[in-house]
């Protein structure tokens, strides 16, 4: 029938006006090897030389159009797996858009021979291969094709030319997505969130989503694409799968492929099944609505900040000095007001300095200034020294502000900087609670994501507002007594813990030294406030004073020197992967490797190249690949050319190359390495150093 | 969580009002078909408000397409429109290609075709400008609609769910129109709503 079809379509083509045409696409067979072995697997492409302006489609063909296929007819034994195609181009028809290929595609298929196949016979493989052939009238054709196949002993000759048309087809091909994917849809827009902080960063130069599967995205819509906030977000109209409530709650998952070009003009495709659900992304077209809603959720989420360990203390503290004061309503009012402005201003200028940075191109989110190991330092001295005054070692006089229960009286000032304290030591508190919600603020508009700062402040000042403008409210407190002393050293004690915790991190992010320096600090504070506290008191001279102010500056050198210490450590805890081990390149190790005649893998990387951190993510960070190399005794150099260096760029022109990545396999006693493809699998590497299973 | 929380809450709070205000090119199955006025190869003026009560069935065609070569040479999209009439229902075959495009007919060449094919439509739409099709967001030829008595789109989708263009695949076919047209005629909901419609794109 199908025959018989494309017969009425020749006849009709003869009748009609394209009459002097030939069929609008070259077929053709086309092996990847000359022969194959007993047991081995040859793959064939079916080659398509197709007429300009013309196209044939993708899996998916979009809009209309119709997916090239193959039946196989095989000698008995030989078996033919699915039929692969590359990413495909979109095609826009009119308002429509179809996704598929021009001029010249190539669709695999990998022919599995079985070990009884006799070297020396032939194998006749027969393709009755069917496509839609379109500009922007369609035509079915189809062609009957036949191969020779040698069976053959020992490893066939590459077919060489056709050696680069494989190798370009192959870097088409998709790869399993190694990062989650998930999609929300609002407000008429389906917006699909990729968790790939590595691709969010990279400075892509193009992101296109393809539907696997028809309905969930309207083919022929714009995509826009945002990767702030560490992760690849594209949005774009969605489909009549998912145009209604109902529909959207029992969306299934959206199966679609994710092509990028990098900075580095490669492009790969990755296939993911993104997930529905309520942690979705921020959809592109939100409304006024949620700006109101999420106002809300920043002023109730500054209230919750007031209970958080690192807050309560101080606030507790302030409340109190309130209710032992009483009396002057006006003052308090003024003093609230202040406190006020300060704990807003404060989250107005860290918003602020992030937005700047953002904008600078810092890839930076909210808790940033956690990342900087002297302002954890600093923060971690802070709550010690604010834990120290509580336990009563000194008292704050004057100056910035007043911690105590003993207000002296400073005032408007002295209240706007307890604010700017409270906002600080709030922040790393804020950071690990909120850096989502905080986040996702930040990818708003500036006046909005200021705002939502503003409501922040706005929440955590609140309870202390409400108490200074309402009397009544102060009223309430219970009466100071000598229990407000007993209470004061207990909360002592939270602020201990949130220095403590402070320290872990800094031990984590910039290693021992740094923390023993941190600690260092900590003790030479504790002493200078001692004296200080001595010297308040009257119990000791001048002397304490100069003493207090020589351990001061200690501290102040302790914190400087500490994240210098940092480098090392933090390498090194980048380092622990279930990968296998890998030393530092240099031409002299290489060279001694070689001449012991020992096996080496060679990676040739860069912190900024997208494709070498995807190919580490996925094919050299496996247990298996870490237990292969150890058995072999593969010694695994890595040249990181992240910032220049003339030895690896020697290497690399060595090779023919201008950029990284490049793999380069020595097997034991060779010094000829076989260069692998730039797009890894574990089980290319593994194929490498196991030359028995060539062919198979 | 804060995050999940507020999007969670924001998303059950306002994804009905949002929608609400949502304008699809492509209608919603479940929900009142899209109003049209078109003209037909008599020259008569056509509102889809004329069939107000009955089932009407829309049917995108252009005759130079080897999908709806598939079915017209075959005689299974006649066959369709016979089941069709015989429940009372009115099916309407709609020409959206651009004039000077492929499958563009002048209303003479249309009731030609008709007589030709032996097709069996209530009336035949021309429809050059793409009006109707855009409104209904149709992709392919064939790319059928059918329309409830009640004005409510219950089937949008292919003629059936072997999406090729041999007509050997038509005896295994499920007729996903002739389906819905039962479902519809017993008061049943249309147990194949929606199916991806499949074919030559429409030359508007």
């Amino acid at each position: 029938m199908r025959k018989a079809l494309s017969l009425i379509a020749a006849v009709l083509a003869l009748a009609g006006p394209a009459a002097a045409q030939e069929a609008n696409v070259k077929a053709s067979l086309v092996p990847e090897t000359l022969g194959v072995q007993p047991g081995g697997t040859v793959t064939v492409a079916l080659r398509f030389d197709i007429r300009e302006h013309w196209h044939t489609y993708w899996s998916y063909p979009g809009d209309s159009g119709e997916a090239t296929a193959v039946t196989w007819t095989l000698p008995e034994g030989v078996t033919a797996g699915p039929l692969q195609f590359p990413y495909p181009e979109r095609i826009d028809v009119g308002p429509l858009t179809n996704f598929g290929y021009e001029n010249t595609v190539l669709h695999l298929t990998d022919i599995k021979v079985p070990a009884t196949a006799t070297p020396g016979s032939t194998l006749s493989v027969k393709a009755d291969a069917v496509w839609l052939v379109c500009a922007e009238i369609c035509i079915p054709e189809e062609a009957d094709l036949a191969l020779d196949i040698p069976v053959v002993e020992g490893a066939p000759p590459v077919n060489e030319a056709a050696k680069a048309d494989f190798a370009a087809t192959r870097a088409k091909f998709e790869r399993p997505s190694p990062w989650p994917a998930r999609f929300a849809v609002a407000d008429g827009q389906l917006t699909v969130a990729v968790d790939a902080p590595e691709l969010a960063k990279a400075g892509l130069t193009s992101a296109v989503l393809f539907p696997k599967s028809g309905g969930f995205i309207k083919n022929a819509g714009s995509q826009t694409v945002d990767t702030s906030n560490g992760e690849l977000r594209i949005a774009t109209e969605v489909g009549r799968r998912l145009n209604t409530p109902e529909k959207i709650a029992a969306a299934p998952p959206f199966p679609a492929l994710l092509v990028v070009t990098g900075a580095d003009g490669q492009t790969q495709a990755f296939a993911f099944e993104a997930k529905p659900g309520a942690a979705a992304a921020q959809p592109a077209g939100e409304g006024a609505l949620s700006i109101w809603m999420a106002l809300g959720f920043a002023f109730l989420g500054g209230l919750i900040l007031n209970l958080m360990p690192c807050v309560f203390p101080v606030l507790s503290m302030k409340a109190l000095a309130l209710a032992q004061k009483g009396g002057d309503v006006r003052k308090a009012r003024l003093g609230g007001l202040a406190y006020t402005a300060g704990v807003i201003l404060s989250f107005v200028a860290l918003a602020a300095a992030m937005l700047v940075l953002r904008g600078a191109g810092e890839a930076i989110a909210w808790g940033f200034q956690l990342q900087m190991p002297a302002v954890i330092v600093g923060l971690s001295l802070l709550f010690f020294a604010i834990g120290l005054n509580l336990m009563g070692v000194f008292e704050v006089g004057s100056g910035l502000q007043n911690l105590g229960a003993r207000d002296t009286g400073n005032g408007v000032t002295g209240a706007f900087f307890t604010g700017v304290l409270a906002a600080v030591v709030a922040t790393p508190c804020t950071a690990p609670f909120m850096a989502g919600a905080v986040g996702a603020a930040i990818t708003q508009p500036a006046p909005i994501a200021i705002a939502i700062f503003a409501a922040l402040g706005l929440g955590m000042a609140a309870p202390y507002l409400a108490l200074t403008l309402s009397p009544a409210l102060v009223r309430r407190l219970p009466r100071p007594g000598a229990w407000m002393v007993r209470l004061k050293q207990v909360l002592a004690f939270p602020m201990f813990g949130s220095a403590a915790w402070l320290l872990w991190v800094l031990s984590v992010q910039a290693g021992a030294t740094a923390l023993a320096a941190a600690l260092a600090a900590s003790v030479l504070a504790a002493f200078a406030l001692w004296l200080w506290g001595l010297a308040q008191r009257g119990e000791a001279g001048t002397l304490a004073r100069g003493a207090a102010v020589l351990a001061a500056a200690a501290v102040v050198a302790a914190v400087v020197l500490a994240p210098h210490t940092a480098t090392t450590a933090s390498a090194a805890v980048g380092a622990e992967t279930s990968g296998p081990k890998s030393e530092a390149y240099s031409a002299a190790r290489l060279e001694s490797l070689l001449s012991e005649g020992k096996p080496v893998f060679v990676n040739l990387t860069a912190a900024w190249c997208v494709t070498c951190l995807v190919n580490e993510e996925v094919a050299l960070s496996g247990q298996t690949l870490a237990k292969e190399f150890e058995r072999q005794g593969v010694v695994y150099l890595k040249g990181d050319w992240t910032n220049r260096d003339a030895a690896i760029t020697a290497l690399l022109e060595h090779h023919g190359r201008a950029g990284v990545p490049l793999y380069l396999v020595y097997p034991a006693g060779s010094r000829t390495p076989t260069i692998l493809p730039q797009i890894l699998t574990e089980t290319i590497v593994l194929d490498a150093f196991a030359p028995a299973r060539v062919g198979s | 969580m804060l995050r999940n929380l507020t999007l969670a809450v924001a998303v059950a709070a306002f994804a009905p009002a949002v929608f609400a205000e949502s304008v699809f090119a492509a209608p919603v199955v479940g929900e009142l078909a899209p109003a049209f006025t078109g003209t037909d190869v008599n020259g008569k003026t056509v509102h889809l408000a004329d069939y107000a009560g009955k089932t009407v069935v829309l049917e995108w065609t252009n005759d130079q397409c080897p999908y709806v070569r598939k079915h017209y040479g075959s005689g299974n999209m006649q066959k369709t429109q016979e089941a069709a009439a015989a429940d009372g229902a009115v099916w309407l075959t709609i020409v959206s290609s651009a004039e000077g495009k492929q499958g563009y007919v002048t209303p003479d060449q249309a009731k030609a075709l008709t007589a030709d094919r032996g097709a069996k439509p209530s009336d035949v739409i021309l429809d050059p400008s793409g009006a109707i099709g855009l409104t209904y967001g149709a992709q392919t030829t064939p790319h059928i609609f059918v329309i409830a008595g009640d004005g409510r789109l219950v089937y949008a989708g292919g003629i059936d769910d072997k999406a090729t263009a041999d007509p050997a695949d038509i005896p295994s076919a499920k007729n996903l129109v002739i389906a819905a047209l039962e479902d519809v005629k017993a008061g049943r909901p249309v147990q194949t709503p929606e199916s991806e419609p499949y074919g030559c794109s429409i030359k508007y």
